[in-house]
């Protein structure tokens, strides 16, 4: 069918509908949710409609087989979890982890940006290569660092022993502490390659008028960063620490993987590696059910806050 | 005005054909069950095998098995069971029976059998025992093990002892001999999780709770208990006992393989890991060391075949469970390994000639606590056992917390 025919129809469709006054909505207004139909129903599906039905469980001693078994509990689970010394624990190792990995991705993604928006022989190269650990699987990445960090037979300890550092093999996996430096590390050396690939793109949205003008004014390599290139990064760079913090805050399947599920002492477990422990080890669904939805306050609120503080505008015109 | 006309006639024609009844003769088509297990690659093939037979004699039935990872299994069937799409027969983890059964996802077996009691006579009573929960039956023992211990026959002459150790005073003092600094421990464990430490901690009267499941205190802290864990931390000072246990080591199947581990405690199923990793390598099994009454003792492993309390098809699930449990089925998937809990089929010339530790093994292995709430006790044994190994806590006081924490277990509804 041509394009005239299409026109054509659908006049005369819109033009037969305004003939019947009990219809109110025309066909040009109900085809945008046709359209966005199948999208809405799998959103209510699959995320709206298990977000709240959790949201339901997390107030009930919940039955997973007859749910009209399950008893009204009030606010009980949170409160369980509040007071729950693993819970806390738990809490801080994810803390430590935000803290510590999202900065350590912003700021190795932002050197590697800077190298990878160079002029140089084999950039297609390492930007390939920057990015491998992001399309890795995090299974595979997790049982190599779990490999590395082995504590009778790792790489890491032969390094050290043989470089002198440390005489003893260091059991990085046995400890509650040590075991946060595999997996901070997994973090940030994973998060690189994304984390590059935005600030890049924000690196070339920057006009290089700008530096040429900044050049002009006799700014050096330094002052045109600070001047120049941060400040116009700045909403790139909300994004990256909005983003990152989300990201940080669910970290799972490492800490699933490495900790076994929280050994040693349940104290290396991260707000969901509880969650998980909870619910489908314990069979805790309602005080699981509450983890999950005082992990989504903080994220939310702690969203909230980042957006507020980091976006002011900046005006270059 | 035409294309709407189509537009309407497309919806009709589509709705007629959504509600069109799909046709089918009843009568002949066999009635299809579900099985969901997490059986090995060469016992799922023997499995395919026996379905075949178990459809040949009974051509109403048809069974459909579908394979889980171990790690995966729970939260699939949670999954499931919560979706209204539990499959008919399961074959699960015997420490998880309780656990589904309280909540209600199981069908009660000895009420709904009735041949339930010739088959509970016809098995070892340790697995049996594993299905029972709040004074009923919840599934059928269908397979079992337990650990015995692995001596590395190399380092043992090369060490000037001749034997497996006997006793556990013995056990000790070889596991010492055994060790050569970091490059060779007498001892390794898998973990810091129970089943590990089990075996020897049973075989020296060591206990979790009383019989009937009431009171933890005066068990998991008895003399006994103490004195057992005591021997493991004191190996473990003295350096014989290798740190591997407490996460980030060399893995207990290939470290003795290699050497590095002189003793292990494991299953039958390292046959077939060795047979495949390290084809090279010579398995010695040999029983559990006697405690100090002059008893062996280990743990029970295995699983259990249980319905789904939401079957469709009661009579053809039972039908399959119970097969399961016949000789022809225990002897025909004994030939992969899986040892069988019949207790006719002791002593059968058709088992493999290793079975034979494992079976007598059995005969005075233990199982653990039958409980829900088992992986919360499994949870503070690991933590005492890690607070003794690396805070250093009298082993003492850290079974005295452990039975604090397990009367709670045993106490919340």
């Amino acid at each position: 069918m041509s394009q005239a025919n299409l026109n054509v129809d659908s006049r005369r469709a819109s033009a037969s509908i305004t003939v019947k006054p009990r219809l109110r909505l025309s066909a040009q207004q109900v085809t945008p949710y046709l359209f966005l139909l199948p999208g809405i129903i799998l959103f209510v599906t699959f995320i709206l409609w298990p977000m709240l039905y959790s949201l339901r469980i997390s107030f009930y001693d919940w039955n997973i087989v007859k749910a009209e078994r399950s008893v009204y509990v009030g606010l009980q689970n949170y409160q369980d979890a509040l007071d729950d010394p693993i819970f806390q624990r738990a809490a801080s190792n994810t803390l430590f982890y935000v803290l510590v990995t999202v900065p350590g991705q912003m700021i190795f993604g932002t050197l590697a940006a800077l190298l990878l928006n160079q002029r140089f022989p084999g950039r297609a190269l390492f930007r390939t290569l920057y990015y491998l650990p992001v399309i890795t699987s995090w299974v595979i990445v997790t049982l190599l660092f779990e490999f590395l960090f082995n504590g009778q037979a790792g790489l890491i300890n032969s390094i050290l022993e043989s470089a002198g550092l440390i005489r003893e093999p260091i059991r990085w996996l046995a400890d509650s502490r040590l075991i946060m430096i595999p997996l901070t590390l997994l973090g940030i050396w994973k998060g690189i390659g994304w984390t590059a690939v935005i600030v890049l793109a924000g690196l070339q949205s920057i006009p290089m008028q700008l530096y040429e003008a900044a050049a002009v004014d006799g700014a050096g390599t330094r002052q045109r960063f600070t001047s120049v290139t941060l400040p116009l990064l700045r909403p790139t760079l909300v994004f990256l620490v909005v983003v990152l913090t989300i990201g940080a805050m669910n970290v799972y399947i490492s800490g699933l993987l490495m900790t076994r599920g929280g050994d040693p002492m349940n104290e290396s477990h991260f707000v969901l590696t509880w969650m998980d422990k909870q619910t489908f080890e314990n069979f805790k669904f309602g005080q699981g059910a509450a983890i999950s939805y005082l992990l989504t306050a903080v994220v939310f609120v702690v969203s909230l806050v980042q957006i507020r503080l980091l976006q002011r505008e900046v005006d270059y015109t | 005005m035409l294309r709407h006309k189509l537009i309407a006639l497309l919806i009709v024609v589509a709705l007629l054909w959504i509600g069109l009844p799909i046709e089918r003769s009843q009568a002949a088509d066999p009635v299809t069950i579900t099985y969901w297990h997490t059986m090995s690659p060469a016992e799922t093939e023997q499995l395919a095998k026996l379905i075949e037979l178990f459809q040949k004699a009974n051509p109403g039935i048809k069974v459909e098995p579908t394979v889980y990872a171990y790690d995966d299994f729970k939260k699939a069937l949670l999954t499931a069971i919560a979706g209204g799409q539990a499959p008919d027969a399961i074959r699960m983890d015997i420490v998880w029976v309780p656990q589904f059964a309280q909540q209600g996802a199981l069908m009660q077996l000895d009420s709904a059998l009735p041949d339930f009691k010739k088959i509970a006579d016809s098995v070892f009573p340790g697995p049996l025992a594993t299905n029972l929960w709040n004074g009923k039956y919840w599934g059928l023992p269908l397979d079992t093990n337990t650990q015995v211990l692995l001596w590395n026959q190399k380092a043992f002459e090369a060490a000037g002892i001749k034997a497996p150790p006997a006793t556990i005073q013995e056990f000790a003092e070889d596991a010492c001999k055994l060790t050569n600094g970091t490059k060779q421990y007498g001892y390794a464990l898998g973990g810091t999780y129970f089943w590990a430490p089990a075996p020897l901690f049973y075989a020296m009267g060591g206990k979790i709770v009383d019989d009937k499941l009431t009171t933890a205190t005066g068990y998991v802290n008895s003399k006994e208990s103490v004195v057992a864990f005591q021997m493991l931390v004191d190996l473990y000072k003295k350096g014989c006992l290798s740190p591997n246990l407490l996460g980030g080591g060399v893995g207990t199947a290939q470290g003795h393989a290699t050497g590095l581990y002189s003793m292990i405690i494991d299953g039958p199923w390292m046959v077939d890991i060795y047979k495949k990793d390290f084809p090279d390598f010579k398995v010695n099994f040999a029983p559990i060391p006697t405690g100090p009454d002059g008893k062996s003792s280990s743990v029970v492993g295995g699983e259990d075949v249980v319905i789904s309390a939401a079957t469709q098809h009661p009579k053809e699930a039972l039908a399959w469970a119970q097969y399961l449990v016949s000789e022809e089925a225990q002897l025909f998937m004994a030939k992969v390994g899986v040892m069988p809990v019949l207790k006719s089929l002791t002593g059968s010339k058709d088992l493999p000639p290793y079975f034979e530790v494992f079976m007598k093994q059995l005969e005075t292995a233990q199982a653990r606590v039958p409980h829900p709430k088992w992986s919360e006790m499994d949870d503070a044994l690991n933590t005492a056992f890690q607070k003794m190994l690396k805070d250093g806590k009298p082993v003492q006081d850290a079974l005295d917390e452990a039975a604090k924490t397990i009367d709670g277990l045993l106490a919340a509804k």
